[in-house]
C-alpha cells in the first residue's frame, strides 16, 4: 500500500500551484499544512483524479492513479474543500445517490449508510433536505459519504475550516475513529487539527514541500528557540518588528511575549517549550518589519 | 459466478438510475414543470374539444363537449365506400341549394345537409382541381357524367402530378408508386376529432419539448451547479457508467414526459371527441398527398415525430450543458430549434434544400404532408418526412456518445 508522488507539478496558466513534488505515503494520517494558495486543494484534486498533473505522475501500488482510472477511485474517498451535494435531496437519498455511484449495492448501501450515519451523528437527521443542514452538519455528511465504500485512501480538504471549537473537535475525533487501517490525507491551516493526530505532517508552501516528518520532529527542530518575556508596553513594537512574535498579551506590567529566536530577546526571557503552532509561525510567520532583517 | 456478476452490475444500474430519477425530481422547478406539462395537456383538450363547432338542422350553432360526436354522426350519415353514385348525388345537391340560394346557403340548409357532406365535397373539389387553388366554382360547373367519372379523373391527375413534381424518372416512378397504393373507391367515416387534433397535437408537442429540453439541461448541469462535481468524478464510476446512466436517465424522462403528456391530450380529447374516421384515408382532405395513410396512422406519424423532436432536443440540451457545465444556453435550445428556427427556415426553404431538412419540420407535419418533397441520392428515392425522421433519430443517438465524452473527461487533457 503505497501512493507516491513523482516529481508532480500543476501550472495554470502563469501559477506553479504544484511544483515539482515527491513523496511517498502509506498507512497513517498525513496532515498537510499550508497558507492560503500553498497549493494543498490542487495536489489533493490531482490526487483524487479530478484534474492531471502537468508534470510528473502519481502512482498507487506502483500504477498511475489516472491509468486505474475505476479502479483506483474504488478505493478512494473524498471531502473537497467546497464540499457541494445535491440540496434538494435529503441526507438519506443524497446518501443513497453517492452509494449508487460508487457502485455500492442497494443492501450494501442501506447498512453502510446506516452505519455511517450513525458514526457522524446525522441518523436522526436522515430525512431532512441536505440544503436544511448546518455547516458543521454538511461537513459530516461529506465525511460520510467519503467513507461509503471503505476507502483505503481518505482525502479530507480542510474538514474543519468553518466549524466552531466543539464542531472542530469531535470532528479531529471522528476522524482519528475513521483512519484505521487507512491512508488518511488531510489539509488545514489549523495546526491544532493535526497536532496530535497526525502521524506525519508535511509543510507545503507555494507548490512545494519544504518539510516533512512527525509532528515531534518538526517541534524537536525548533527546540531551544521559544522564548517567553515580559517588555515595557512602549517597546512592545520594536520586538515585533524584529522578531517572530507568537503571542501578545499585555498586562499591568508591560506587554508578555512569545518570541521565536535562536539567542534570548531579553536577558530575562524564559524559554518554552515548542509547539506545532511555534513550527507553523517559524515557517509562515512574517515579521511585522522588514523581511530581510532576519536575526537567527 | 459470471452470472451472477452480471447480476450484481444489473442491480447497481438499477440503483444509479433510480437514484438518478429522484434527484432530478427533488428539485421543485422540475416538479412544476412536469405538472405544468400535464396541465397544459388538459388544456390543450379543452381547446380542441372547444373548436368543433356542429350546426344542427335548424342552423343554430353548438360548440362545446357534445359538438364533436354530433358532428361526426351527421357526417356519418355518408359513411362507407365513396361511390361514384355518391359523389353524383353530393354535387347535384351542392348545386341545387347554390342554385336556390344565390345569396349565400342559409344556415338550416346547411346544417340539414351541406354539412354532412364537406369532407367529400372538398374532396370532389381538390380532385378536380389538381394542383390550382381551391376554388369552389369547379363544383358548380361539374356534369353528372364528370362527377361519376371522378375516380378516373383522379387516376388521370395522380399521373399529371407526378410528372410535374418528379424530377427525375425515378421520381416519377416513386410518386406513382405512392399513389398506386391508394386504394379506390376511397371508404369514408367522419375524422373530425383528427382533423382537429392536428394543429393541438403539434403546437403541445413544441410546448412538451420545451419543456423537456429544459429537463434534460439540468441533468449534466446540476453537479457544476452545485459543485457536487468533485464528488462526482472522484467516486468509482463517476467517469463511466454514472455519466451514462444520466445520459440514459435523460432519455427516460424524455420518454416519460413526452408520451405522458400525449397520452393525456389524446386521451381526454379524443375520449370527448370520439375516434371516427380512425380507418379513413387522409386522402379525402388532400387527395394528392404522397404519404397515404390513414387518419390514425397520421395521428401516430405525428406523436412519433414528436417523439423524435423531444429526444433530439433532450440530446442537444445534454450535450450544450455536459459541454458549457451549466443549464444556461442548452435549456433554451429547444425554444430556438422549434420556435425560432421554423421563422429563418421558411424564409430560406425556397432557396435551399437544407432548410427542409431542419428539425422544425418535425413539428410541422400537417404542413408537410401535403408537400411532394422527395429527395434522391443516386437512383434511391426517399420523401421529406422519413428522411427528416431518420436523421434525427440518428443524430439523437450519435449525440449521446459525445454527451458521455465531453463529461466524462471534464478537468482531464484531452488525449
Ligand atoms: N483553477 C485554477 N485556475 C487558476 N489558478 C488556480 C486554480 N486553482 C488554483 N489556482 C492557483 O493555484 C494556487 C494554489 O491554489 P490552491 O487552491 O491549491 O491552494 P490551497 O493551498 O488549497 O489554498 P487554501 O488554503 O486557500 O484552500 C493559487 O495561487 C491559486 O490561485
Ligand atoms: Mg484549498
Amino acid at each position: 500500500m503505497e501512493l507516491r508522488f513523482n516529481d508532480v507539478s500543476k501550472d495554470f496558466a502563469g501559477t506553479h500551484a504544484v511544483d515539482g513534488i515527491s513523496y511517498a505515503m502509506g498507512k497513517g494520517i498525513y496532515g498537510l499544512l499550508g497558507i492560503n494558495g500553498a497549493g494543498k486543494t490542487t495536489l489533493m484534486r490531482m490526487l483524487c483524479t479530478i484534474i492531471q498533473p502537468t508534470g510528473g505522475e502519481i502512482t498507487w501500488n506502483s500504477s498511475n492513479i489516472f491509468k486505474l482510472g475505476a479502479a483506483y477511485r474504488d478505493i478512494l474517498g473524498y471531502l473537497p474543500q467546497d464540499f457541494g451535494y445535491y440540496p434538494d435531496l435529503s441526507v438519506y437519498d443524497y446518501m443513497m445517490y453517492i452509494a449508487s455511484i460508487k457502485g455500492l449495492r442497494m443492501a450494501e448501501a442501506r447498512e453502510r449508510i446506516k452505519e455511517l450515519l450513525g458514526q457522524v451523528g446525522l441518523l436522526k437527521y436522515r430525512k431532512r433536505k441536505m440544503k436544511e443542514l448546518s455547516g458543521g452538519m454538511a461537513r459530516r455528511a461529506g465525511i460520510a459519504q467519503a467513507m461509503l465504500n471503505n476507502p483505503q485512501i481518505l482525502v479530507l480538504d480542510e474538514p474543519t475550516a468553518g466549524l466552531d471549537p466543539n464542531e472542530r473537535i469531535r470532528f479531529r475525533n471522528l476522524i482519528s475513529e475513521l483512519s484505521e487501517d487507512r491512508l488518511v490525507l488531510l489539509s488545514t491551516h489549523i495546526v491544532s487539527d493535526i497536532e496530535y493526530i497526525a502521524n506525519e505532517i508535511m509543510l507545503m508552501k507555494d507548490g512545494k514541500l519544504f518539510y516533512t516528518g512527525t509532528s515531534e520532529e518538526l517541534i524537536s527542530s525548533m527546540e531551544d528557540s521559544v522564548w517567553h518575556c515580559t517588555v515595557p508596553k512602549q517597546e512592545a513594537d520594536g520586538y515585533l518588528e524584529r522578531y517572530l512574535v507568537g503571542n501578545i498579551k499585555t498586562t499591568a506590567w508591560g506587554a508578555e511575549l512569545r518570541i521565536l529566536s535562536k539567542n534570548p530577546p531579553t536577558k530575562d526571557a524564559v524559554r518554552q517549550a515548542a509547539t506545532l503552532e511555534d513550527v507553523f509561525l517559524f515557517y509562515y510567520g512574517e515579521k511585522a518589519g522588514d523581511k530581510d532583517d532576519v536575526s537567527m | 459466478m459470471c452470472f451472477c456478476s452480471i447480476m450484481v452490475r444489473k442491480r447497481v444500474i438499477k440503483m444509479m438510475f433510480r437514484c438518478e430519477w429522484k434527484k432530478i425530481l427533488s428539485k421543485k422547478i422540475n416538479r412544476i414543470m412536469i405538472c405544468a406539462a400535464a396541465v397544459l395537456a388538459v388544456v390543450f383538450s379543452c381547446f380542441a374539444i372547444g373548436s368543433v363547432r356542429y350546426v344542427d338542422k335548424n342552423g343554430a350553432l353548438h360548440t362545446g363537449i357534445a359538438a364533436a360526436r354530433k358532428l361526426s354522426a351527421d357526417r356519418n350519415r355518408w359513411e362507407g365506400d365513396l361511390t361514384a353514385e355518391k359523389f353524383a348525388e353530393i354535387v347535384k345537391s351542392k348545386q341545387k341549394l347554390a342554385k336556390k340560394n344565390p345569396q349565400g346557403i342559409p344556415d338550416d340548409a346547411y346544417g340539414k345537409m351541406i354539412q354532412s357532406y364537406g369532407d367529400i365535397e372538398s374532396f370532389v373539389i381538390n380532385v378536380v382541381l389538381n394542383d390550382a387553388e381551391y376554388n369552389e366554382n369547379v363544383l358548380y360547373q361539374m356534369t353528372e357524367k364528370q362527377s361519376k367519372e371522378l375516380y378516373a379523373t383522379y387516376k388521370e391527375n395522380m399521373q399529371k402530378m407526378a410528372g410535374e413534381y418528379g424530377e427525375t424518372p425515378e421520381q416519377v416512378e416513386f410518386l406513382k408508386k405512392q399513389y398506386r397504393k391508394i386504394k379506390m373507391p376511397l371508404s369514408y367515416q367522419a375524422k373530425d376529432s383528427w382533423d382537429t387534433m392536428e394543429t393541438y397535437v403539434e403546437t403541445y408537442g413544441i410546448v412538451l419539448a420545451v419543456i423537456i429540453g429544459f429537463l434534460a439541461s439540468g441533468i449534466f448541469a446540476e453537479e457544476f451547479r452545485t459543485k457536487a462535481d468533485s464528488v462526482f468524478f472522484a467516486a468509482k464510476y463517476g467517469r463511466s457508467k454514472a455519466v451514462k446512466n444520466k445520459a440514459a436517465a435523460g432519455m427516460l424522462m424524455t420518454t416519460a414526459v413526452y408520451w405522458g403528456g400525449m397520452a393525456i391530450l389524446t386521451l381526454v380529447s379524443l375520449g370527448v371527441m370520439g375516434v371516427s374516421g380512425f380507418r379513413t384515408l387522409y386522402q379525402i382532405d388532400q387527395p394528392y398527398s404522397m404519404y397515404v395513410m390513414t387518419y390514425g396512422q397520421y395521428y401516430l406519424l405525428m406523436l412519433v415525430c414528436g417523439y423524435i423532436a423531444s429526444l433530439f432536443a433532450a440530446s442537444l440540451s445534454m450535450l450544450v450543458s455536459a459541454k458549457m457545465h451549466s443549464r444556461n444556453i442548452a435549456a433554451g435550445i429547444p425554444f430556438f430549434l422549434y420556435c425560432l428556427m421554423p421563422f429563418i427556415g421558411r424564409m430560406f426553404s425556397s432557396v435551399t434544400v437544407v432548410f427542409r431538412l431542419v428539425p422544425d419540420v418535425l413539428f410541422n407535419i400537417m404542413a408537410n404532408v401535403k408537400n411532394l418533397t422527395v429527395f434522391q441520392i443516386g437512383s434511391i428515392v426517399f420523401r421529406q418526412i422519413p428522411a427528416v425522421m431518420l436523421l434525427y433519430t440518428v443524430l439523437s443517438v450519435l449525440l449521446l456518445p459525445l454527451v458521455y465524452r465531453s463529461y466524462c473527461r471534464y478537468g482531464l487533457r484531452p488525449r
